[in-house]
């Protein structure tokens, strides 16, 4: 099935999101849609997939005009896109939510829909158990779980929006397996959202590229790295230098820790940071990192051990001791945790700022969020709500929210979802807090992030922590080894 | 189409206005009627309603308004002075409060509109002298009815245990219960030839006049309850049918259980096989007594507590408790439950009045004694009355019965 | 968005209210044409009872309603702080009742000067509403019972206390409510005509006012909205969370025991069962309605006490089933949960971020109430 978009466009408010785009996607290829943040990439994809209405264009199915409205609509005539977080229903199991996904009668034939659902896995190569509740799954296998349901509603162009964000190495090599095969085998046309260029370069059939909502051009591979920067950004980036690190005082001492989740259970965990230094945390999604973060920085309670910030024994303290004592914590989701969806830019700034007094000072508010909008360049204005931010400019605003010089930070895939100039930026911030004696201890699924910026590197492995001899001159495909290398007989949060 | 849809609606209002306007007629005289619950409850509420359009039909001009379910959970919005004030700018003369839960309230109005004649029912302002003189109150000698009730339980009764549904404790309450238990002893004493000791009587208060969820205990559970408990009659004094209903369950599965509802002559019609009657309120007479004193002038404050009418206990316009048998009660049980009205009517106390109510000989059928109260206090020592006005202020339950005498 | 834009939603808001008040007020009129009466009679009849009478303003008439508005707008001022904390406090009934019982409590055991006496009662009415408020925060913070379920079980729990007093220690010989306070207990009305207590409508004012400009215009009004529409992210941009969940539920509690005051020491001048009469699920209503706006909280607090207070009239004059007011209400709710739905239809498609508390609520409110 072939999909034609003529002339789209749509406004939010000033912002002209998508302005006079037209492209072709032909079935059984892969298309990559490349852009940086803000560039009117998920705009589009949110239009093809009938979240969005364009203010004026047209979309054509195998040459033929369609209309929709909604996402179900969208589905009808068989476009199906995959969200960046997954919209699924936390207490129900896989096979449940895959049945309700799905028109059904109010008697759902749950045998009929165990034996499809079994069937559609096999044939993809995900292993997901259907009983088991999607909470508890990580958000590489939710995307499976959403693949597979799509797939189930009939779905012949499946659009995927930022999908290699938040996986491991192994889930994405399994995802781009199965992406490859819907393509070749299924004669599928998949649109592929990603400012991620080595992704792009290694799954895609062809490339187009946005800008500021513009489509500033496409190519068919193969292309080079330095050809799609420079389409994006016009120019060529190289990474932020890295400063010769002179280690202070310990920060952050971790003494035995003891903890555990439904997915693991990690024993003995000592981790030291001191200031100045950038500590990286590597490992597949859920073997632990996320429990030490939380332990640092007071949202998760320790079994057992110690945690000392500089030299203190905050075990078991809450949150705002930690933020008392000079801890920041970057989370992993932004509007999860982090920044308040139906608050302006202004009100987040106003309610981080500790020289507001207790009646709010609205023209303060106003004026630190400017200096911080300019600063920071975020797309934005003090009184636009958090949510209309596109996501790369919303890791931004959590960035500008950090204090100037805390005395730990904590971050967990600072990165995540940011095209390369924005991921290059926001690490310029955290060297230069680090260069004024931060401690920073940050988990990321990027190898390639974990290797340039990292000091020192911890590896988790099923709660197993083991420090990475000389993080140094690591590199990527020597980490990778060290992450997978360890992978025999059992397999973590199974 | 819209015009269409517009012309009828216009149409429609005019005929509507006509035709209330045709309502109004020169000797007009309005009362009014304040209800505590709905005016269609098969219960208390529905007996004065029934009362009020009999008033209507035997007074000519009469016409009532009345104001339906006044109590702070279902109108908070408005309050007894202000439903006064309404019914008065529809040009009342006399009202009805319809519930002791007014009491307090129509001795505020009644001290405000001295004008206007107020009548509470089941109140005793008038008894005591608190009341001025516009405000009278009426009760009906339901102590006759509930032992003519408990008369129909002990009939019945294959179990010798009987369950009462009571709402919550006062003197009324406890009276009522009472005088289910005197006619239960005795009639199964003398037409079941049992020992009276034998019989047990349990008294369940729900905490209201009706079901409150969450609040009071649920009717429906406790009915349960008693059936469980090997109870086969169920005798009710709340203001609702939950009883009845759920005997009526149990019957159609196959279980040997009665109900006896209270309050509306057309209790009965909810389960009818196993009803074994009903004792009643028939405000009618009394109320139109009062209207037609109002109208003709004749009006003086009164304190009444009214009897039964024996010769024909049923007669609706005479009556002030009645009585009807249920389709549960055998040919046999009917005969000996006259014959039980009839000994009953040989002490008629007649209409107990203010003055009158404390006269030597004034009995109210069975409360003679032997009798004690819970707590072994004597009440009448044998052969001795109880006099009418301890009954009326009946400080606890009687000896023999199980259940509480005052809230805990 | 610019400015144009932003007349034209507020021209489009304003087109869709008058319309579903257009709907509504049709819808009605078939309804009660159905019952068979007449529209235009029942317009009269609720107008005459509110007071607009052709002669003039009824004055004792429309202090019916204005007494049914101040006990609603003091719990709607309290749910305003709830909501915008994103929490459900169901309690608010109990929470009336509880400060009823805390203020009949003072009116019968305490006995001094009318102007300290007052005060007294009703502090007393409103740290006992907190203080029951309280109880179900710390139910939810420390408990983990979600503020509805423990709302729920506070209100039963006060309720039935009430009436163990009323029918027990309190009781009047075997009466349905406590004996009348005495004369010096109680609010007075402002004349014979305006029965309305001033002392409880400026308080109600001040109150309200107070609370609109720790909502909106002060670091703690913003910490609730933050941890309203996200508990998890205002946590971790250093809110105190649960100590602002504490707050805002005592504080509601406060102002429903204000409410609870009102209602015995005014309107009943006694304590009798269920003194609140669902007027803290009514006010939950009007928040729901509202929303943030606060500002919109008196008017259609006015408005439901207005068709309330009219159908008094309505009912005695017309002989009208008594559910009929209640018919036009949820029409009119409907209308306006309906209207917001349009609205949000046409003004674009941003998927939902932050969903508002749901219409379910209501289903909540009903299966408790009716």
């Amino acid at each position: 099935m072939s999909v034609e978009v003529r002339h789209i466009h749509k406004t939010f408010g000033a912002v002209h999101a998508n302005d006079d785009i037209s492209l072709t996607f032909a079935d059984g290829r892969i298309y990559g849609i490349l852009g940086e943040n803000g560039a009117g990439k998920s705009t589009l994809m949110k239009i093809l997939s009938g979240f969005y209405l364009a203010d004026s264009g047209q979309i054509l199915i195998d040459g033929r005009l369609v209309h929709y409205d909604t996402p179900r609509g969208a589905i009808e005539v068989g476009i199906g896109m995959l969200a960046q977080d997954p919209l699924d229903v936390g207490p129900l199991t896989v096979l449940e939510n895959f049945v309700y996904g799905q028109p059904v009668g109010p008697l759902p034939d749950w045998q009929a829909a165990r034996r499809r659902f079994a069937e559609l896995a096999e044939r993809l190569g995900f292993r997901l158990e259907p009983d088991m509740p999607v909470e508890r799954l990580s958000i590489g296998q939710r995307q499976e779980l959403e693949i597979i349901r799509l797939l189930a509603l009939g779905v012949r162009v499946l659009i995927l929006d930022e999908p290699t964000t938040g996986i491991s190495a192994e889930q994405k090599s399994v995802l781009f397996a199965s992406l490859q095969r819907l393509a070749r085998e299924d004669g599928l046309t998949i649109l592929f959202v990603s400012h991620k260029l080595e992704d792009v370069l290694e799954l895609c059939d062809e490339v187009a590229v946005l800008r500021l909502g513009r489509l500033v051009g496409t190519a068919v591979m193969p292309v080079t790295t330095g050809e799609l920067v420079a389409m994006m950004f016009g120019q060529a980036l190289a990474p932020p230098s890295r400063r010769a690190a002179t280690p202070g005082d310990t920060v952050l001492e971790v003494q035995d820790l003891f903890m555990a989740s439904e997915r693991v259970v990690m024993r003995d965990c000592q981790v030291c940071v001191r200031a100045g230094e950038v500590v990286g945390l590597a490992g597949l999604d859920g073997s632990g990192q996320q429990l030490l973060t939380r332990a640092c920085v007071g949202l998760a309670r320790p079994l057992g051990g110690r945690v000392l910030i500089n030299g203190v024994d905050m075990t078991g303290r809450p949150y705002r001791d930690f933020l008392a004592a000079g801890v920041s914590f970057g989370a992993a989701g932004r509007l999860e945790e982090g920044l308040v969806a139906g608050l302006t830019l202004a009100e987040h700034f106003i309610l981080t700022d500790a020289g507001q007094g207790w009646w709010i000072d609205r023209e303060r508010g106003r004026q630190i969020a400017e200096e911080r909008i300019a600063h920071y360049r975020i797309m934005g204005r003090p009184d636009s709500p958090i949510e209309t931010l596109s996501g790369g400019n919303q890791q931004r605003v959590l960035m500008a929210l950090i204090p100037p010089a805390p005395r730990l930070l904590v971050l967990e895939h600072p990165t995540r979802g940011l095209d390369v100039e924005s991921a290059r930026w926001i690490w310029e911030q955290i060297l230069a807090r680090c260069a004024a004696g931060t401690a920073v201890m940050f988990t990321s699924a990027d190898l390639d992030e974990l290797v340039t910026y990292s000091d020192r590197i911890l590896v988790f492995y099923a709660g197993q922590v083991t420090e990475v001899p000389d993080a140094r001159s690591v590199t990527v495909d020597e980490l990778g080894h060290l992450i997978g290398g360890q992978r025999v007989g059992e397999e973590a949060g199974r | 189409m819209a015009r269409r849809t517009a012309v009828v609606l216009i149409v429609a209002a005019a005929m509507l206005l006509a035709a209330t306007g045709g309502f109004a007629q020169d000797e007009e005289f309005v009362f009014g009627m304040v209800l505590v619950g709905p005016r269609n409850d098969h219960g208390w509420s529905e007996a004065h309603y029934t009362a009020g359009q009999y008033v209507e039909q035997q007074v000519p001009g009469a016409r009532m308004v009345f104001f339906e379910s006044l109590n702070p959970a279902d109108a908070p919005e408005t309050t007894l002075e202000q439903v006064v004030e309404e019914m008065l700018a529809e040009g009342a003369k006399v009202i009805f409060t319809t519930s002791d839960e007014f009491e307090e309230d129509t001795l505020f109005v009644a001290q405000k509109y001295p004008d206007t004649i107020f009548i509470n029912v089941s109140g005793d302002d008038a008894l005591t002298g608190e009341a001025p003189a516009n405000l009278s109150n009426i009760m009906g000698n339901m102590e006759l009815g509930k032992q003519i009730a408990g008369c129909a339980a002990a009939l019945a009764t294959e179990t010798g245990k009987l369950g009462y549904l009571g709402p919550l404790i006062n003197f009324e309450t406890r009276r009522l219960a009472a005088s289910v238990y005197l006619g239960a002893r005795y009639c199964y004493e003398h037409y079941r030839g049992g020992n009276p000791d034998d019989l047990s009587m349990t008294v369940t208060w729900i905490g209201f006049w009706f079901n409150i969820p969450g609040v009071t205990l649920d009717p429906t559970e406790e009915t349960q309850r008693f059936f469980d408990g090997g109870a086969d009659v169920v005798i009710s004094g709340i203001d609702t049918t939950e009883a009845l209903v759920v005997a009526g369950q149990r019957a159609a599965e196959g279980a040997k259980v009665w109900a006896i509802p209270y309050d509306y002559e057309g209790a009965c019609a909810g389960a009818p096989a196993v009803c074994l009657g009903v004792p009643y309120f028939n405000w009618g007479p009394a109320y139109v007594q009062v209207v037609e004193a109002v109208k003709n002038g004749t009006y003086e404050q009164f304190w009444h507590w009214n009897p039964p009418y024996f010769e024909d206990i049923s007669d609706n316009d005479k009556t002030a408790v009645g009585w009807v048998n249920g389709d549960a009660l055998t040919e046999e049980q009917a005969a000996q439950l006259d014959e039980f009205i009839a000994m009953l009517a040989e002490t008629d106390p007649g209409v107990l009045t203010a003055d009158n109510i404390d006269d030597e000989g004034k009995q109210i059928g069975l409360w003679v004694g032997p009798l004690a109260l819970q707590d072994g206090t004597v009440l009448a020592e044998e052969g001795e009355i109880v006099p009418p006005r301890s009954v009326w202020y009946l400080e606890q339950l009687l000896q023999g019965m199980t259940g509480d005498s005052s809230a805990q | 968005m610019t400015r144009s834009s932003l007349l034209g939603q507020r021209a489009l808001a304003l087109g869709i209210g008058m319309a579903s008040i257009a709907v509504s007020l049709l819808l009605t009129a078939l309804i009660i044409l159905a019952v068979g009466a007449s529209p235009l009679e029942v317009f009269n009849k609720v107008t005459e009872g509110i007071g607009l009478t052709p002669t003039g303003l009824d004055m004792v008439r429309f202090s019916g309603v204005v007494n049914f508005w101040i006990p609603l707008m003091f719990v709607c001022t309290g749910l305003l702080v709830t909501f915008t904390a994103g929490l459900w406090n169901i309690g608010v009934e109990g929470q009336m009742m509880f400060g009823a019982v805390c203020a009949t409590w003072v009116a019968q055991e305490v006995f001094l000067p009318t102007v300290v006496q007052v005060p007294l009662e009703m502090l007393a009415a409103a740290l006992g509403g907190a203080f029951w408020a309280a109880l179900t925060g710390l139910l939810k913070t420390r408990g983990g019972v979600h503020e509805i379920f423990g709302g729920v079980a506070m209100n039963n729990l006060a309720n039935i206390f009430s009436i163990y007093l009323i029918s027990g220690p309190w009781g009047n010989q075997g009466g349905q409510a406590t004996p009348p306070f005495r004369q010096e207990t109680l609010l007075l009305p402002m004349s014979s005509e305006f029965r309305v207590s001033a002392v409880a409508l400026i308080l109600m004012a001040v109150v309200f006012g107070g609370i609109f400009l720790a909502l909106s215009g002060t670091r703690w009004g913003l910490e609730l909205k933050a941890q309203g529409h996200s508990q998890r992210s205002a946590l971790l941009l250093g809110v105190p969370v649960e100590r602002n969940v504490l707050l805002a539920m005592a504080l509601c509690g406060f102002m429903a025991g204000l409410a609870g005051s009102v209602r015995v020491l005014f309107t009943y001048g006694n304590l009798r069962p269920l003194v609140s009469g669902g007027i803290g699920f009514l006010g939950l209503l009007v928040v729901l309605l509202t929303g943030t706006r606060a500002l919109w909280a008196p008017p259609i607090a006015f408005f439901f006490a207005a068709i309330l207070g009219g159908s008094t009239r309505l009912k005695i004059a017309l002989q009208l089933d008594q559910s009929l007011a209640g018919v036009v209400q949820g029409i009119l709710v409907l209308m306006v949960i309906l209207a917001n739905g349009v609205r949000g239809r046409l003004r674009g498609r941003h998927p939902a971020q932050a969903p508002e508390p749901s219409a379910s609520l209501e289903a909540e409110e009903a299966a408790i109430h009716g």
